[in-house]
């Protein structure tokens, strides 16, 4: 396993964190003039939105609600090494692992890096080890077996009958801080961030996007907004956003409910070594111990009502893995929207985690873009990709930098306050 | 209604109440909405239901439903609390109102940006973690160097909502963040006391300790703000004849 990342700087120099581009003088004028409007207020929104703006394009966010208050702020919190994926989705175990290293580089204070252990519990989970290793091992994962006795010392909380456990760097994410560093950077780079305001329309001519309508619901009115590019980064709420440019998508909202207990039962995350299912994984952050999670389909993410009998038998699987669950104090329980690429008749555990980023311009919307899937660990990458190809398709020769820009801190996002109320 | 921290019933299935929710809009009128409770539903699970169900317009904050963001404060029936984790539990009607004194953006959501001006900069949100905190060999692996863990503040605002002192003061969250910086940075100490030793510092507490008995993490700031006081007074005797 590699050596402790160094410590990253807690703010980042404004001046190196914002100094210009270095590409020619006509791409970056050119990046001042075109206006890319991003839908949604979530993770993969906001790191879309810090990545454009350091390249010197015009940004502006709109979220229906409260930022990150769709999926991104209810995830379970875990920081993916990628190891619960490595057998089977190598693409986006190798790429949660790269985005590990990056973000605690760039946004080490939204982050308890405590590292994880998959413990294995019967034969079959022993039997499974091996290449579970193996594939951690393929997809650049560190991994580490460690005997239950070296394991108890590093984790006392886990099951102290479990027969062996693997070590790898997972970790805890504050789900709703981790964003707010990057919206935070975003605006004070100049991007624009509109809340409460809701996009009711993707307006189009000659097969090409030219902006959007939308409902500002702190003033009731409607507005037109302009914009080159339109992104849709509305998570599982995608499908909707897309059909307003008369676009269908392939997408599978797939909610899963999670339970919080009072007390941190283990400090590090604690997995059950085994091909994903419900219930295997608990992630402690603060005083608080989280079981998720589980998984079905649904056509509307909105308003999922939590199923008793999921918080019953989460609960019943965490004790499995930390025996103290049994007797502890129950905090919350409530439901996430997975916003999975692609459409199964199957449960949904079969798809692909990794994520898609989609140009619309073979539908008959040139300079709309959709992503979907992905996890919470990778929203820089996510952030990337879709930059990368906005400026494929506006012909700008300048490439991110976001990998190497230290976040400013989340408390800056209320504390350079200026630009957030700004109209279009 | 009531707080999380009551044991989550043994059995699922409890018959629902029908709750009359009564929200103060921005214009000052109430709306009524009727809400059907199951034993786990929560103020903020009404509140998504009845945006998503009976009006699109309702303004509320929210984020991670479990009491870690720290975005969701409101004033239920008088009580400040985080809507997230406040389960309903009686047909009895529920007013709800936006957490004063935040400015109000729209009906119950509130701009949360005056409790971060105060705060002293470039303070860490990490510390160390407490797992096996008398452990005498060497626990976390070598990578991880040492554990750590966020801040217990979850910078939800409802300690200066329930601080009585109207003049000029810095306030309970941002005097517990002093408090907690200086416990982890000692050689930031004499800076940032400084920065406190004001009328609107310390000597702004009447110590109601209200924020401390309100404070949904146990994060009681009136024990920050007793500590920082004595820092102060102690260094000042330091310097007299």
């Amino acid at each position: 396993m590699g050596r402790d990342a160094p410590a990253a700087p807690r703010m980042a120099a404004p001046a190196a964190a914002h100094a210009a581009p270095a590409v020619g003088d006509a791409d970056r004028r050119r990046a001042r003039d075109i206006h890319v409007a991003i839908v949604g207020g979530g993770g993969t929104g906001a790191a879309i939105l810090h990545d454009l703006t350091q390249r010197g394009l015009r940004c502006t966010l709109f979220e229906r609600g409260e930022l990150t208050s769709g999926t991104t702020g209810r995830h379970h919190g875990q920081l993916h090494s990628g190891a619960r994926y490595a057998v089977g989705d190598t693409d986006i175990a190798r790429e949660c692992m790269e985005e590990v290293t990056i973000l605690r580089r760039i946004a080490a204070e939204s982050i308890e890096m405590n590292y994880g252990l998959f413990i294995a519990l019967d034969d079959d989970d022993v039997d499974y080890t091996a290449a579970f290793e193996r594939a951690c091992s393929e997809s650049g994962i560190p991994n580490r077996r460690l005997s239950t006795t070296d394991a108890l010392r590093h984790e006392p909380g886990m099951n102290p009958n479990a027969r062996h456990a693997v070590m790898v760097p997972d970790g805890t994410i504050d789900a709703y801080r981790l964003p707010l560093q990057f919206l935070a950077t975003a605006r004070a780079g100049g991007a624009t961030i509109r809340t409460f305001c809701e996009v009711t329309g993707i307006d189009s001519s000659d097969g090409r996007v030219s902006g959007l309508t939308v409902r500002d619901y702190r003033s009731g009115r409607d507005e037109r907004i302009a914009a080159d590019v339109v992104i849709n980064a509305a998570g599982p709420w995608a499908g909707s956003v897309a059909a307003l440019a008369g676009v269908g998508l392939p997408i599978t909202p797939a909610p899963g409910t999670m339970v919080a207990v009072k007390g941190r039962l283990c400090n590090m995350v604690v997995s059950h070594l085994h091909p994903p299912g419900d219930g295997d994984i608990i992630v402690p952050q603060r005083n608080l111990s989280i079981v998720g999670s589980t998984q079905w389909k649904v056509d509307d993410p909105d308003a999922i009502r939590t199923p008793p009998d999921d918080i019953l038998r989460l609960l019943d699987r965490a004790r499995e893995l930390v025996p103290a669950f049994a007797g502890a104090e129950f905090h919350a329980a409530w439901t996430a929207v997975r916003p999975l690429s692609g459409r199964t008749d199957a449960g949904g555990r079969e798809l692909s985690r990794n994520f898609q980023v989609i140009a619309h311009a073979s539908d008959g919307a040139a300079g709309l873009f959709s992503v979907t899937g992905g996890k919470a660990t990778v929203l820089r990458a996510m952030g990337e990709a879709v930059a990368d190809d906005v400026c494929r398709f506006t012909s700008l020769a300048i490439a991110g930098r976001t990998a190497d820009t230290p976040l400013l801190a989340h408390r800056e996002f209320f504390r350079r306050q200026e630009r957030v109320h700004e109209p279009v | 209604m009531s707080r999380s921290d009551d044991r989550a019933p043994a059995a699922h299935g409890a018959p629902e109440v029908r709750a009359e929710i009564r929200i103060r809009r921005t214009d000052g009128s109430r709306s009524v909405f009727s809400v059907d409770a199951g034993e786990y539903t929560t103020i903020l699970d009404a509140l998504e239901e009845i945006r998503t169900v009976h009006d699109r317009s309702l303004l509320y904050r929210h984020s991670c439903h479990h009491g870690s963001c720290g975005t969701c404060g409101v004033i239920a029936n008088g009580e400040r609390v985080l809507a997230c984790t406040t389960r309903i539990t009686s047909d009895e009607p529920l007013d709800l109102d936006p957490l004063a004194p935040f400015p109000v953006i729209g009906d119950l959501a509130v701009d949360a940006t005056p409790l971060y001006a105060d705060f002293p900069t470039d303070a860490s949100y990490l510390r160390d973690s407490d797992a096996r905190p008398n452990a005498t060999d060497p626990v976390a692996p070598e990578e991880v160097g040492r554990f750590t863990r966020f801040e217990n503040c979850i910078e939800c605002g409802i300690c200066v909502s329930v601080c009585p002192v109207v003049r000029p003061f810095k306030g309970p969250a941002a005097l517990a963040a002093y408090g907690r910086e200086i416990e982890k940075r000692p050689d930031r100490e004499a800076e940032l006391l400084a920065e406190i030793d004001a009328p609107d510092g310390v000597a702004g507490c009447d110590r109601a300790l209200n924020c401390s008995a309100a404070c949904p993490l146990g994060v009681y700031p009136a024990k920050h703000i007793a500590v920082l006081k004595r820092k102060i007074d102690a260094r000042r005797a330091d310097y007299s004849p």
